[in-house]
């Protein structure tokens, strides 16, 4: 009898946790509704044949308890049963198929006068690319990608003057418009995934993937890295804000195309290398402590190390941190970060910025 | 009474013995192990960077070799069959050197390729190569401890007639490793 | 040297000397319970990790020890044990060998000194796997499925060290062991059936291992050259899976390869790899449903044909692992369809299991306990694979903690539950005498009702959107606190339930030494492996004469026997 009590508090608990559970869908804000409203279709189909066969289940251990008297019914098959059991049962798969492969075909038909972006992964950042007034994002390729061109676009393709980069993890998009998101990965997969789109798709390096969905609510979303990739992957946070178109241009006119960031001067270089090169996911310019220490206020200060030994942040401190850094993790921290074969050049660079960020 | 379906037993599946049924499932492994190799080849093979690799005429040599092994096992078979212990005998030597030839021969491709600038890591289709002919001459060298074995038990006894069933199954093994080798160098040749 | 008797044309080797009656016997029996000693200790290590992962997700911060790097580690290796070293070794190796010649009427497996080779090579395979806890970079942690590239780089933990290598190495021995003990079983259970035991008389759950071991040699392979070819990029530097990268500031010697190709290779052997696992539970349900119901199995043409076609099918849905990874989108199509039609076979199973309920004879012993919480928890983690098998709905879903609730409801829960069932009531055969019945209830109830409140609210946790492989959520305003909270309470669950598997371990001990003694069959059971002349069976099972089968292993409630229950080696003009 304990079986059939707790047991059917579970099941009662199963289906009345889906009308009381505090965790749901986030509202939706995309025109992906139809992946809503299939899975609402399979959780009643699938909740109907949980009830029913645990209450069957639940009915027989109450009716057929052992008795010394009785014996079994001897009952070897059913072949008329077993056919109308599968009939039912392949009904019930076809209404969730149906409606899936529907969606599905609408999910890989790419619209075609879309706004086009491309989305670049790497560990562990976000970084985009509009195609710029021509349409037509320039060419790229793996081995022209360095701290300063960290798209790899070829400066000598001419319709790769004009794109418009963005390279600081935030993206905006226009309310209403259907955008097509072109993704690729510098090093490792990922999968640019928004809860509130219902969209993820793969980021994988060598290749290109696509995703599309036209976003329908103003707000600011966040990206979160859905395919594991390394250490960081839950760090490799991401924000995509919905604006009117307005105010989306405006926010575009902001960024710079690649020939300006190829001519861009050494100001701010330290600062764009960290970006680029997704330094930022574990250290804050701000002074709040992550997944590494801050860099705010860090040059010139004493730090301790996991060894116990204090060490005077310096130039050949915070390059060596770079180049090498498992020999020199700060007490408190984990020692996860890989490590970065940079030229002297960046190195310089980065030390720059180091010591701008503690001049108070 | 065949001691592998005594009268207390259900008779097996389509009259085979043990020995017969784990090794032609071996081999059912053995194929598709093979055939994710050929797979992952043919997916490989069409992006940018693959350069099909020259085929080392020595291959040829090594193909007729491990033939004339197969010759040599069947022969061998046959000689135990018929209890002609001098058959069973040639047959099995032949068999087993020429397999070793095959493998000295293979080890010798490999030194020509490498001699020529073929190096493994280079490019996928030579890694391929590599890795292909290293999993074949693998079981090759199974086969061959296998050979030592069964050698080894039907060289001193009187009646080899007894030793026919394994003779038989060695040579299938054999038969079928030949099989395969044709079938990876015709992959190699026509890419 | 050994001597081989010709038990009536079966060889059987006769141990020589403590060594070769412990340690390399060829008796199938002993091969089991080595091969359950070293699962149950893996395994136990295995669930350590996930202690070890609950209290991160729990209480953050709590133990400093446990930092991005290391909580991957624990995700990592707690995975592969628990599917490969823990369930894939124990259903197979410790159910496979001491059921296979017990319940067919043999007196060993075709060929024991391959069988004894077999436990061996697995277990070097777990020294390997442990040996990457002691090296310089630590175990890998990229993950159980291992994806290229950053399993095989640094930004991974044991990436670039020896922790990659030693799993990839430890998987090619396991292959190696499986595939010997697998030729093994495939033709015992061709070959070596008593008289009158016929393919379709065969009791459910050696169909079940059958098609297992069948599924598992020809999915390894794949899994098999995926690892040589993943070492080979990681040490010799060729680029199978590896495309153009740019990491830590410079573009690496790789390029070329495909990452989608070692998915493919991989899923390829990981979808039958989790019907290796569910088979062999499937068996010991339909088993002890039936013996302990005291009524014959429901549609036992329909369960062995159900079981072909899971079989059959499951070795064209792998891409429903991948319906986001980048593949061709037209592949979603053909992979959804095949998914949800396996759904039907399950389904009939399901159906034929709750029917021999019906009007049966319950006995609610600690064997049905567990019958019963297998078939609602089994209900419930099949039922949400067929969102996640629907390509659209599996967009939200897939890499979210819903896929984590499914996968642990379908292959940690309800398995574990049946293996658990399979142990309390196989003990006896064993050893002799029974578990402690109190303890083993008290053992069922925290596992069940614990197992399901840990896995259960995670699907709604997964609808919110919360990813897994997370080491922490604090950084995402979408992930409200109260996530936290429910975090908290799985953790809680989760010790609770860790702690009391030790119930488990100590009934076992204290049992094998000193339970009730069990009378030759406890449990009434039809089937042969409790005919022996003794109990525990001796050496070569059957003493003189092997048994002869005139029926199927389900007749329960015969009509005409006054018993509730006719043997198989029992012919009509016998039954009283």
């Amino acid at each position: 009898m304990a079986f059939v009590i707790i047991t059917t508090i579970i099941v009662l608990g199963t289906v009345l946790f889906n009308f009381f559970t505090p965790w749901w869908f986030t509202p939706l804000a995309s025109n992906w509704g139809s992946l809503d409203q299939t899975i609402i279709i399979t959780l009643w189909v699938t909740g109907v044949a949980f009830v029913l066969v645990s209450g069957f289940i639940l009915y027989c251990v109450v009716k057929f308890r052992h008795r010394e008297d009785r014996k079994s019914k001897y009952e070897p098959e059913n072949p008329k049963l077993e056919l109308w059991l599968t009939v039912v049962t392949t009904i019930g798969v076809v209404v969730m198929l149906a409606p899936g492969l529907i969606a599905w075909q609408d999910y890989i038909d790419l619209p075609e006068d879309a706004l086009e972006v491309e989305g670049v992964g790497q560990q562990w950042t976000w970084s985009y690319r509009f195609p710029g007034d021509d349409g037509i994002y320039g060419n790229t390729n793996g081995r022209l990608i360095s701290s300063k061109n960290t798209f790899g676009i070829d400066p000598l393709d001419a319709y790769g003057q004009d794109d418009i980069l963005v390279r600081d993890n935030k993206v905006h998009l226009p309310i209403n418009k259907p955008v097509v998101f072109q993704l690729r990965s510098k090093d490792v997969l990922h999968d640019f995934y928004i809860p509130q789109f219902r969209a993820k798709m793969d980021l994988v390096p060598g290749s290109q993937t696509n995703l599309w969905f036209i976003p329908t609510e103003l707000g600011t979303y966040e990206v979160a890295c859905a395919e594991f990739c390394g250490t960081g992957h839950w760090a490799m946070r991401g924000e995509i804000t919905v604006d009117e178109m307005a105010d989306f241009e405006a926010w575009l006119s902001q960024h710079p195309t690649f020939v300006e960031t190829m001519n861009e001067g050494s100001e701010g270089r330290g600062r764009q290398i960290v970006q680029s090169l997704g330094c930022v996911a574990c250290h804050s310019d701000t002074g709040a402590s992550g997944i590494g220490p801050t860099w705010r206020g860090s040059f010139g200060s004493q730090r301790t190390l996991v060894n116990g030994e204090t060490m005077n942040i310096d130039e050949a401190y915070i390059k060596k941190s770079i180049v090498n850094p498992s020999i020199q993790i700060a007490a408190g921290f984990a020692s996860i970060m890989p490590a970065y074969n940079l030229s002297e050049d960046e190195l310089d660079a980065i030390v720059e910025y180091m010591k701008n960020l503690s001049i108070e | 009474m065949d001691k592998h379906n005594p009268i207390n037993s259900e008779p097996g599946i389509l009259n085979l013995n043990h020995a017969q049924v784990f090794v032609y499932m071996l081999l059912a492994v053995v194929t598709i192990l093979f055939l994710f190799l050929t797979n992952a080849y043919v997916f490989r093979m069409n992006f940018e960077d693959w350069q099909p690799l020259p085929v080392p005429s020595l291959l040829w040599v090594n193909t007729c070799s491990l033939v004339v092994a197969s010759i040599g096992m069947g022969w061998a078979t046959r000689g135990a069959k018929k209890n002609n212990q001098t058959n069973l005998k040639i047959g099995l030597l032949i068999g087993g050197f020429f397999a070793l030839f095959f493998l000295t021969g293979q080890f010798w491709a490999w030194q020509q390729l490498i001699a020529y600038g073929y190096l493994l890591a280079d490019n996928p289709a030579n890694t391929f190569f590599y890795l292909i002919t290293a999993m074949h001459g693998l079981h090759i060298s199974g086969g061959v401890v296998a050979w030592i074995v069964i050698t080894k038990k039907s060289w001193k006894t009187d009646s080899v007639e007894s030793h026919s069933a394994q003779v038989s199954l060695l040579a299938t093994y054999w038969h079928y490793l030949l099989l395969i080798w044709v079938m990876m160098f015709g992959l190699f040749l026509s890419t | 040297m050994e001597q081989n008797a010709a038990y009536e044309g079966q060889q059987v080797y006769h141990p020589k000397g403590w060594w070769g009656h412990y340690v390399f016997s060829q008796d199938h029996k002993i091969i089991a319970l080595q091969y359950t000693c070293v699962a149950l200790a893996i395994g136990l290590t295995g669930m350590f990790l996930s202690m070890m992962m609950r209290m991160q997700l729990g209480f953050p911060g709590l133990f400093d020890s446990i930092d991005a790097g290391s909580y991957y580690q624990d995700v990592t290796m707690h995975g592969m044990i628990m599917v490969i070293y823990l369930l894939t070794a124990l259903f197979l190796g410790g159910f496979g060998n001491y059921l296979i010649p017990l319940m067919l009427g043999s007196r060993d497996m075709a060929f024991p000194f391959v069988n004894m080779l077999s436990f061996w090579v697995y277990f070097l395979s777990v020294i390997i796997l442990s040996a990457s806890f002691f090296v310089p970079s630590g175990p890998t942690g990229a993950g159980w499925t291992l994806y290229p590239p950053q399993s095989i780089l640094e930004g991974t933990p044991g990436g670039d060290g020896a922790g990659i290598l030693l799993m990839l190495i430890s998987l090619a021995v396991f292959i190696i062991a499986f595939t010997m003990g697998g030729l093994n079983y495939i033709t015992t259970v061709l070959q070596s059936r008593a008289r009158g035991m016929k393919m379709m008389r065969m009791p459910l759950i050696i169909w079940c291992i059958f098609l297992a071991t069948f599924l598992g040699l020809l999915a390894f392979p794949a899994l098999f050259v995926g690892a040589i070819m993943l070492t080979f990029d990681r040490v010799l530097e060729t680029s199978f899976f590896m495309p153009e990268i740019f990491k830590g500031g410079e573009v690496l010697d790789y390029g070329g390869g495909s990452p989608v190709l070692f998915q493919h290779l991989f899923w390829f052997f990981g979808h039958p790899e989790v019907y290796i696992i569910a088979l062999p539970a499937f068996g010991i349900i339909s088993e002890l449903i039936s013996c302990h119901a005291r009524k014959n199995i429901f549609g036992y043409n329909m369960m062995v044909w159900a079981l072909v076609a899971i079989a059959g099918i499951s070795f064209i849905v792998w891409a429903h692992h991948m319906y986001v990874a980048g593949m061709n989108p037209y592949l979603g199509f053909f992979f959804a369809t095949t998914t949800l039609i396996i759904a039907v076979p399950t389904a009939i199973k399901v159906y034929n299991w709750v029917l021999t309920l019906w009007h049966a004879n319950i006995k609610m012993t600690v064997p049905m306990l567990y019958c019963l919480a297998f078939l609602i928890t089994f209900l419930i983690g099949g039922l949400t694979g067929l969102f996640l098998g629907n390509v659209s709905v599996d967009v939200p879903l897939s890499d979210t903690y819903f896929v984590v609730g499914h996968f642990h409801m379908v292959m940690a829960v309800s398995p574990v539950l049946a293996l658990y069932g399979g142990l309390y009531h196989w003990f006896p055969s064993v050893t002799g005498r029974m578990l402690d019945d109190r303890l083993g209830k008290i053992h069922f109830w925290i596992t069940f009702v614990g197992t399901y409140l840990i896995y259960f609210p995670m699907h709604y946790i997964g609808f919110l959107g919360v990813p897994r492989r997370y080491y922490s959520n604090q950084q995402y305003d979408f992930i409200p606190d109260s996530v936290a909270d429910l975090n908290q309470f799985i953790t809680i669950c989760a010790l609770i339930v860790g702690a009391s598997q030790f119930i488990l371990l100590y009934n076992f001990v204290n049992s094998a030494i000193r339970g009730k003694k069990a009378s030759k069959n406890p449990w009434g059971a039809c089937t042969l492996e409790w005919q022996t002349l003794e109990s525990p069976p001796g050496h070569g099972n059957w003493g003189d004469q092997l048994p002869v089968v005139y029926r199927w292993p389900y007749d329960y409630g015969l009509p005409g026997a006054t018993a509730d229950f006719v043997p198989q080696n029992v012919p009509d003009e016998q039954i009283t």
